[in-house]
């Protein structure tokens, strides 16, 4: 079986049917349920790979980073007393500088997959896995 | 006199109808129906019905947090459906419940409520200012001064001095709204890890009441603020104490039990000797969609342990267990989670039903608060409630095939909320809101991730002031009737443990 086929089969549990969006990647599939790396993410470390999501709000301008999240980055003040990372997020470094999508608009960014733990130096965000060299568009 | 003669005459006569094959029914050709034969079997159960008037020795009282009717309602048909029912004909554990009342929920000062006076309303009596927990109408939401002379009773208080065991149990932080309830006196519900010089955070309120002997097992989330800054917790985070505390510490020194995963937890000696101190994340755990058993106990788990703990106190005990972040699930938009943690939540009540005896024990399940949550129309029987909704089928029980359109012509889900991050406007790159409604499929629909498309863009749904219901069982859950104040359920289990 081909590789390329055996992990668009793979993501296509959770992916509607046409070709190109067979492989996409769930940000979810990256995971297991204890937050270690799913086989799927160890399979395509190192490769391309796109993933759908969500742009959290920035943290900083004029930036070539932004967390991926897995649904839309709400921000409840009865919820949470300071700000909250969810466990389930992808850091994207991105190819150009970065321009802002509203948190709640989905997205598929492409990029090469990196896993373990990397701090980010301008911003000291510690990522456990990361898509870099990385492009978006609106999903 | 005379017209209560034959009112009571009648009743005796349909008694006596009822108790034979239905005479009253005989030439009703509907009468065979399993719809009329329910409902008249509903009749029996009711007349036979008899008002418990024991003292309550127990009183647990089950919060689900932002779990109004309409929430309510879609647990209902997701449990339905997730057993292979088309949903809407199901009951949860408690909607069998023999009482039941609608509750209005809004604060001193606020039509829309949220959990801290809310939670403070039935657990003192009297309704609170938004924000706030357990001060009375004089308090000033973030003065701290306003705490001084304003500080209400709590029924933990009372009944820990009248010899009860006192426990709380929440899926959301220990130091949150509607646990913080229970033993917690603030201006400002956010005090959790730390308060302005004169006040007392919430965390270290409860080691104190834990110490005082007021609070006697605490379980849930929110290890951060038991711990100092930067120090790491045993469930893996880190504290968040300004001041370097480590209560966690202090508990252990003062010879309390502390857990902090599954294992952990199953280690616990549950004689009733040892005070249990329990924190299973740095923040809130997991929803019930993304928690697994080795990790952390479910709400079930939760409060298994804390009823057979509690229940070694000869003088009975009072147990508030919350399902917390059925709320915060409603927050993101997302009906999946909400929906998931509503049928942990029901498990939960079903199992302390199962292991509590009607006879000495008041179980009362009821929400804090409603949310921002809406239902379209008009769905086919069997309808997902977390997908689209179908048409009405001619000549047959359950949904078409074929899902309602708008006249935008795109189908659209059962629910949907009235604001939140799941807005259909989006702001575009010159800072307009504009927008139309997206596509919506089933698949995409009934995908746990989904958020129901909503009106008005926030970054967070919101709660809204809709009445929610109490459903209760055992002593004196008939004094549960009609549409009542929120903080009449005090009121009902004071009533209870007090009655002779």
């Amino acid at each position: 079986m081909d590789r390329r086929l055996f992990l668009a089969g793979l993501a296509s549990i959770a992916v509607p049917s046409a070709v190109a969006a067979a492989e996409v990647v769930r940000l979810r599939d990256l995971y297991n349920k204890d937050l270690s790396f799913s086989d799927l993410a160890t399979t395509m470390e190192g490769e391309l790979i796109t993933v759908s999501g969500f742009m959290a709000p920035p943290l900083k301008a004029e930036s070539r980073f932004f967390v991926l999240t897995t649904r839309p980055m709400a921000v409840c003040p009865f919820c949470e007393s300071e700000a909250e990372w969810p466990n389930d997020i992808l850091a994207v470094y991105t190819k150009r500088l970065l321009k802002v999508v509203p948190f709640n608009v989905p997205l598929l960014a492409r990029g090469k997959l990196e896993l373990g733990a990397v701090k980010d130096e301008e911003t000291g965000f510690v990522s456990r896995v990361r898509i870099v060299d990385a492009t978006y568009e609106r999903g | 006199m005379h017209q209560f003669a034959r009112t009571a005459t009648a009743v005796a006569a349909a008694t006596l109808a009822l108790a034979s094959t239905a005479a009253l029914a005989q030439d009703i050709v509907q009468k065979d129906s399993a719809w009329y034969t329910d409902a008249q079997a509903r009749i029996q159960e009711m007349m036979a019905r008899q008002p418990n008037t024991n003292k309550a020795k127990n009183v647990i009282l089950f919060i689900a947090d932002g779990n109004g009717v309409g929430t309510n309602y879609a647990t209902r048909l997701f449990e339905g459906q997730k057993m292979g029912k088309l949903g809407e004909e199901h009951v949860l554990s408690y909607e069998s419940f023999p009482n039941l009342a609608l509750v209005k929920t809004y604060n001193i000062n606020a039509q829309t409520p949220d959990s801290a006076p809310t939670g403070g309303a039935m657990n003192t009596g009297v309704k609170q200012v938004f924000n706030t927990i357990n001060l009375n109408e004089n308090a000033i939401h973030e003065d701290c001064a306003s705490e001084n002379g304003n500080k209400l009773t709590t029924f933990s208080e009372m009944v820990s001095e009248a010899g009860k065991a006192v426990g709380i149990v929440s899926t959301a932080r220990i130091t949150h709204a509607t646990p913080a309830a229970v033993y917690a006196k603030t201006a400002n519900r956010n005090w959790e890890g730390e308060a302005p010089d004169g006040c007392v955070d919430i965390a270290t309120q409860l080691i104190d009441a834990m110490k005082a002997g007021t609070v006697d097992l605490a379980m849930g989330g929110g290890a951060r603020y038991f711990a100092p800054e930067d120090a790491g917790t045993m469930d893996g985070g880190k504290g968040s104490r300004p001041d370097g505390r480590d209560l966690i510490k202090e508990a252990q020194d003062a010879g309390f039990q502390y857990a902090y995963d599954t294992g952990s937890a199953e280690r616990l000696n549950l004689d009733g000797t040892t005070p249990i101190l329990a924190l299973f994340e740095g923040s809130h755990m997991k929803y019930e969609h993304d928690r697994s058993d080795e990790d952390e106990p479910s709400l079930a788990d939760m409060t298994k342990m804390a009823i057979e703990q509690l229940s070694k106190n000869e003088d009975g005990y009072y147990l508030e267990v919350e399902a917390g972040r059925i709320d915060h699930a409603s927050h993101d938009g997302n009906l999946y989670r909400t929906v998931t943690d509503g049928v942990a939540f029901a498990e939960a009540v079903a199992l302390a039903d199962e292991l509590t005896d009607d006879g000495d024990t008041l179980i009362i399940v009821t929400a804090d608060h409603e949310h921002a949550i809406a239902f379209n129309g008009y769905c086919g029987r069997g309808s997902p409630i977390t997908g689209l909704c179908y048409d009405v089928a001619k000549g047959q029980v359950k949904h078409s095939d074929e899902p309602l359109t708008g006249s935008d012509g795109k189908p659209y889900t059962v629910a949907g909320f009235l604001n939140g991050a799941g807005a259909v406007l989006t702001e575009q790159a010159d800072g307009a809101y504009f927008g139309t409604r997206p596509v919506v499929t089933e698949e995409g629909a009934t995908d746990p991730d989904y958020l129901q498309q909503a009106l008005i863009p926030m970054s967070s749904e919101t709660h809204s002031g809709e009445d929610v219901a109490v459903y209760a069982k055992g002593p004196w859950a008939h004094l549960f009737d009609g549409t009542i104040e929120q903080n009449y359920i005090f009121h009902v289990m004071n009533y209870a443990v007090s009655a002779e």
